[in-house]
């Protein structure tokens, strides 16, 4: 059983400060033309959004669908109400990033060290098959702007706290 | 016409040979393609758009900061790139503060952001810069005969006032212009504007799943239409569609539907080198490179 008593009542403000999320009226718009509320568990906007506004901090950190979503933003497009649920789904990401480093995602530590989530300064031969033999000009092929790179990024707060993660 | 042609990280590195069409295709039909360097990740909406605000923006402000040194807007074929780039210039544009701190956060980089190079999809800019007309001019091999489907990235049409480049983002028709002005006829389906569910982590959590909610679009394919083939116009829609028909084959059902990028298929039909342009595929396209012999 929910015990609203206990509840976070402002937890809104944490995640979606704009409050663009109270305006939901759990159309569930956003569900019905989502790929990943086929997953398993699924991925139900509506229902993070009723998490966030009832203010259900605990099951909202634990609570790992916001990261099976496809990008493909239909919801923003069709959400009658103007809440941008796909928004919503990557302020409840970056919420549990604030909260659990744990959350925080391996491919952006990636793209720190390489430039890329994918290895584009390993694919020679791939690339020779097909007639690409001039080397690209990828950032680790440019060590003093791949410094700047990584200099810019690590003013930022959450990822200075979490220096460890980023560096090699 | 010049822009910074933005690769991406799937295509310079799992499929070289979209790459090798575009830069073949896009300058024999009058667009200069410059080389971005020091570009990186667009950020992808699963890396620093899922961690922080401040560092999305950073990133998205580098990259668009490479096009505006240039004096150019930016050609992008990737949709979770294009959509990536347009958000991140959408919210440096609009907002005065978030703009502020992207450029404080660039300032020790020697770099500043200040909107004036537009990331443009390559659809966008086949339909719209370079026009039909020039297309079917520069088509030596017609695809006449053959029968396509088209699948439009989510990331060109949603949400439409960010990415939207058609008039509708519920009823595209663009890549289903540009497929029938190399010849071929493109038949519609029940499932036409489903997303390949092949982006963010739903392939990668729910496998069977996603596996599933292709195969609704795949069968829809075979029991509605004759193609012979599938026309893309994004990394990760031609990998998606191409690799899963592999799997889902596995389960004793035959899925062999050759995919292409239509860049792809517009280098064929120009005359270039199939090895050079559209060799790197699960599903073989040997019928279709040999239909246009």
């Amino acid at each position: 059983m929910i015990d609203l008593d206990v509840a976070q009542r402002n937890l809104w403000q944490d995640i979606d400060p704009h409050g663009n999320l109270l305006y939901c009226f759990s159309c569930s718009t956003c569900v019905v033309g989502c790929p990943a509320s086929n997953a398993i568990p699924p991925l139900l906007i509506r229902n993070l959004v009723r998490s966030v506004t009832l203010g259900l901090e605990d099951d909202l950190l634990d609570n790992d669908t916001p990261w099976t979503c496809v990008t493909c933003s239909r919801c923003e497009e069709m959400c009658p109400m103007g809440v941008d649920p796909f928004e919503i789904v990557l302020a409840l990401r970056r919420w549990q990033c604030r909260n659990d480093e744990t959350r925080i995602p391996m491919a952006a530590a990636e793209i720190y060290k390489r430039g890329y989530t994918q290895p584009v300064d390993k694919a020679q031969e791939v690339r020779a098959s097909v007639g690409l033999t001039e080397p690209l000009p990828t950032i680790n092929r440019l060590p003093e702007l791949h410094q700047q790179f990584k200099d810019m990024l690590m003013q930022v707060e959450i990822i200075h706290n979490a220096d460890y993660m980023f560096e090699d | 016409m010049a822009y910074g042609l933005f690769l991406g990280c799937n295509m310079p590195a799992i499929r070289p040979d979209v790459e090798k069409a575009i830069r073949l295709t896009m300058p024999a039909l009058g667009v200069e393609l410059l080389d971005m360097e020091g570009y990186v990740c667009c950020p992808a909406f699963g890396t620093f758009p899922s961690l922080d605000e401040e560092a999305h923006l950073a990133v998205s402000a580098w990259n668009l900061s490479i096009g505006e040194k240039k004096g150019v807007d930016i050609l992008v074929e990737c949709g979770s790139c294009y959509r990536s780039l347009r958000s991140g210039k959408r919210c440096l544009d609009q907002h005065e503060a978030h703009r502020k701190r992207a450029n404080e956060l660039l300032a020790k980089t020697g770099r500043s952001y200040e909107g004036k190079a537009t990331p443009r999809h390559i659809s966008d800019v086949l339909l719209h810069e370079v026009g039909l007309s020039t297309i079917r001019a520069a088509v030596k091999k017609p695809l006449g005969g053959l029968r396509a489907v088209v699948q439009y990235p989510c990331h060109t049409l949603f949400p439409h006032k960010t990415v939207g480049f058609e008039e509708s983002s519920v009823r595209p028709h663009g890549l289903a212009d540009l497929v029938e002005a190399l010849g071929a006829s493109v038949e519609h389906f029940s499932a036409e504007y489903q997303c390949c569910g092949g982006a963010g982590g739903f392939h990668g959590s729910s496998k069977a799943e996603a596996n599933a909610f292709a195969k609704t679009k795949l069968d829809a394919i075979i029991a509605e239409t004759r193609a012979d083939l599938i026309v893309v116009s994004c990394i990760t829609c031609l990998m998606h569609l191409d690799n899963v028909q592999k799997e889902l084959s596995r389960d004793g059902a035959s899925y062999a539907i050759p995919v292409f990028d239509y860049n792809q298929l517009l280098a064929l039909c120009m005359g270039f080198d199939a090895q050079q342009v559209a060799s790197l595929c699960t599903v073989p396209r040997q019928a279709i490179v040999n239909a246009l012999r």
